[in-house]
């Protein structure tokens, strides 16, 4: 019975020892905790969700293949996401608690130009790697060599947008926009108003309204009143942009229709109905459906379709590409130091969901740090959106030659 | 203008259920606004998904909120009745509450509602739609059905007299407990009533209600706290000034011209135009 006993100790001091041996083996699978910001409640909320969900499909991607394996390590990939409700004060506590609380250094997602600006007044100093989809010229620049956009923006779209728009319908002259009282709308109003007078178009009425609006029978009065042949809803999110179209439609407005920074036209059609929106255009838009589309896109809208029940829009396609150009640059570097990686995110070009994608545009924000790729202009036929012609921006023109 | 009016009137409608409200408990309902949105998802489940006729919806709405705020009173705010400080905190609370349970139950996401009514009317240069006439006469006659009630009606007059003198209402045989609860289900209903009519204007979502319930305040603050007539003619001033100055201000300047008029009300009558000395 002692032997026994003695030898059961050994048994048991044995298991421990395996244990013990193979605590340091786990230990070397570490976890990387990438944050992800975004409006996910009011008028703004389908940026922040697409976010959110193109986020949640690559990490379990990355994660269900073993994880991201960078130097001698793997990571298994965590996401910390806050609701920033669109709003700059919010934006700024999400990040600080981002970065100080849960110690990120990465945050891959954010929307609505103002939220950016607040991110980035902890994320610099703090050397984290920010990329974003928000759409104000201040959010890149070489004060801000941290930051990226990951999407295209108005001043990447604005004016291919109008002179396809001149080319094909010469009968359109006058131009309306409206856009939110923020740095979003204001920066996308001036690319607009900056493209449409280069062009020699008239710029009739040029409008703001705050976010949350709901009733804009009033500005759209004042706008219908100077007779525009087009419409352009410009920065507007799909709710609100699709009441826009709504209430407008009901005044009886019966021109043309763009949306130059417009992402999700399912949204908008599903408050707008598809008759206040038929024939409307957008050039940021696309269509993860379509032959103009990558395949690779086409395998992400069928996953986020099968997961979510809804169609992805530009910003799920633009941060699950983030995601994956992030990622690869760590596995480049070797690192996930974020020096390193922005070394190596800015050394070549990458093959992503949007086809080859170069990181420049220096000549707009005095840095290379905006995501360039081919744009595609849709328009909304019956409820849906068609794409109808690849075009592309300037910027990506310049790097061509 | 005609524009402002239309709304003005539906958020009156919100403004006389916070005030009749006002009246009975003493107490301010913050989440007020909270049953307006609710009265939005109904319509939007009716009218949007179940396919039920607009009008009965609306009638869904108004019932099924009354109910809920029968509830609400039954649980909650009878035990609240003259507590300002605890009703407070208690109705910040109900507003969280009821706006996560439309997060959970609906997303975050707008929901739209179908246009009930097709078309638009031209008078000479002014344009209205179908619908927003729809929804001004729905809402003329929902003040006007409240107004008849509470004048001309048993139950109605014990209201009134609650709202008065609630030791001498109970002296002359009113039963307060049931008056209360009534007053405060109308209340709610008011305000669900207010949603239903907007949900096809605009779309539903979870925090809709806030706007309402600040436009009520305004309305109520200016009309007079717990006097009906005043919510009603505090509306009408708020609609009436918003409109005109949608015709020379931004968006953001129209926003603040109702705080504007609030602050020059509480200066120079406190008790608002309307409201008892």
């Amino acid at each position: 019975m002692t032997r026994l006993r003695s030898h059961g100790w050994i048994i048991v001091l044995v298991a421990v020892m395996a244990l013990g041996l193979a605590a340091p083996a786990a230990a070397a699978e570490k976890t990387l905790e990438i944050g992800v910001l975004g409006p996910l409640s009011g008028g703004a909320a389908s940026y922040g969700v697409e976010l959110v969900r193109a986020a949640e499909i690559r990490t379990d991607e990355i994660n269900k293949a073993g994880g991201l394996k960078v130097g001698g390590d793997v990571y298994k990939i965590k996401l910390v996401t806050y609701d920033h409700k669109a709003s700059a004060a919010d934006a700024a506590t999400a990040a600080n608690k981002l970065i100080f609380q849960d110690k990120v250094k990465y945050i891959i997602g954010n929307a609505v130009g103002a939220t950016c600006n607040a991110v980035q007044t902890v994320s610099e100093p703090q050397k984290v790697l920010f990329a974003f989809v928000c759409w104000g010229t201040n959010n890149l620049g070489p004060d801000k060599p941290y930051s990226f956009r990951s999407m295209l923006s108005q001043w990447e779209v604005a004016e291919p947008f109008y002179r396809w728009v001149k080319d094909k319908h010469p009968a359109i002259k006058k131009i309306a926009i409206i856009s939110p009282n923020d740095t979003s709308g204001l920066d996308t109003n001036t690319a607009v108003v900056k493209a449409v007078k280069s062009l020699g178009l008239e710029l009739v009425a040029e409008e703001t309204y705050e976010r949350g609006t709901k009733d804009f029978y009033p500005i759209l009065n004042k706008i219908l009143a100077k007779k525009p042949d087009l419409l352009d809803v410009a920065a507007s999110p799909p709710g609100e942009a699709g009441l826009i179209l709504k209430q407008a439609h009901e005044l009886g407005f019966k021109g043309a229709k763009g949306w130059t920074a417009g992402t999700n036209p399912a949204s908008l059609v599903s408050i707008s109905g598809p008759e206040a929106a038929e024939h409307l255009w957008s050039p940021l838009n696309i269509n993860v459906k379509s032959d103009f589309v990558d395949a690779k896109v086409r395998k992400f809208g069928d996953e986020y379709e099968k997961r979510y029940k809804e169609v992805p829009g530009a910003i799920a396609v633009a941060n699950y590409a983030a995601f994956d150009v992030i990622t690869k640059a760590m596995q480049e570097a070797g690192s996930v130091d974020t020096d390193k990686v922005l070394a190596a995110l800015t050394s070549r070009p990458y093959d992503t969901v949007w086809g080859r994608l170069a990181i420049g545009a220096k000549e707009t924000y005095g840095i290379d740090r905006q995501f360039l790729y081919p744009m595609v202009i849709s328009e909304i036929r019956s409820g849906k959106s068609v794409d109808i012609e690849q075009v592309l921006p300037a910027a990506l023109k310049v790097m061509k030659k | 203008m005609l524009n402002g009016f239309t709304l003005a009137l539906v958020y009156a409608l919100v403004a006389l259920g916070l005030t009749l409200i006002f009246s009975i408990f003493e107490i301010i309902n913050f989440a007020h606004g909270e049953f307006y949105m609710l009265g939005g998802y109904v319509t939007y489940l009716g009218f949007a998904v179940a396919g039920l006729p607009y009008l009965l919806t609306l009638l869904l709405a108004i019932v099924v909120v009354g109910l809920v705020g029968l509830v609400s009173e039954r649980l909650i705010f009878r035990h609240l009745r003259g507590k300002t400080l605890n009703a407070f905190i208690v109705s910040l609370g109900l507003l969280w509450v009821l706006q996560a349970g439309a997060q959970l139950s609906f997303g975050v996401l707008d929901k739209s509602v179908p246009s009930a009514f097709a078309g638009i009317i031209r008078l000479g240069g002014l344009i209205i739609s179908v619908e927003r006439f729809v929804v001004v006469l729905a809402a003329v006659g929902l003040i006007a059905v409240l107004y008849a009630f509470l004048q001309w009606t048993r139950l109605g007059r014990a209201m009134r007299a609650v709202a008065q003198d609630p030791d001498g209402a109970a002296l002359q045989g009113v039963n307060i407990e049931v008056v209360s609860m009534v007053a405060f289900a109308i209340g709610c209903a008011l305000a669900g009533s207010a949603g239903g009519l907007l949900a096809p204007l605009f779309a539903v979502s979870p925090a809709m209600g806030a706007l309402p319930v600040v436009k009520a305040f305004i309305m109520i603050i200016i009309g007079g706290m717990g006097s009906l007539p005043g919510a009603v003619v505090g509306g009408l001033l708020l609609g009436t000034v918003e409109g005109l100055g949608s015709l020379f201000f931004s968006s953001a300047a129209v926003n603040v011209l109702g705080f504007l008029m609030v602050i020059a009300v509480l200066l120079v009558r406190p008790r608002g135009l309307f409201g008892a000395a």
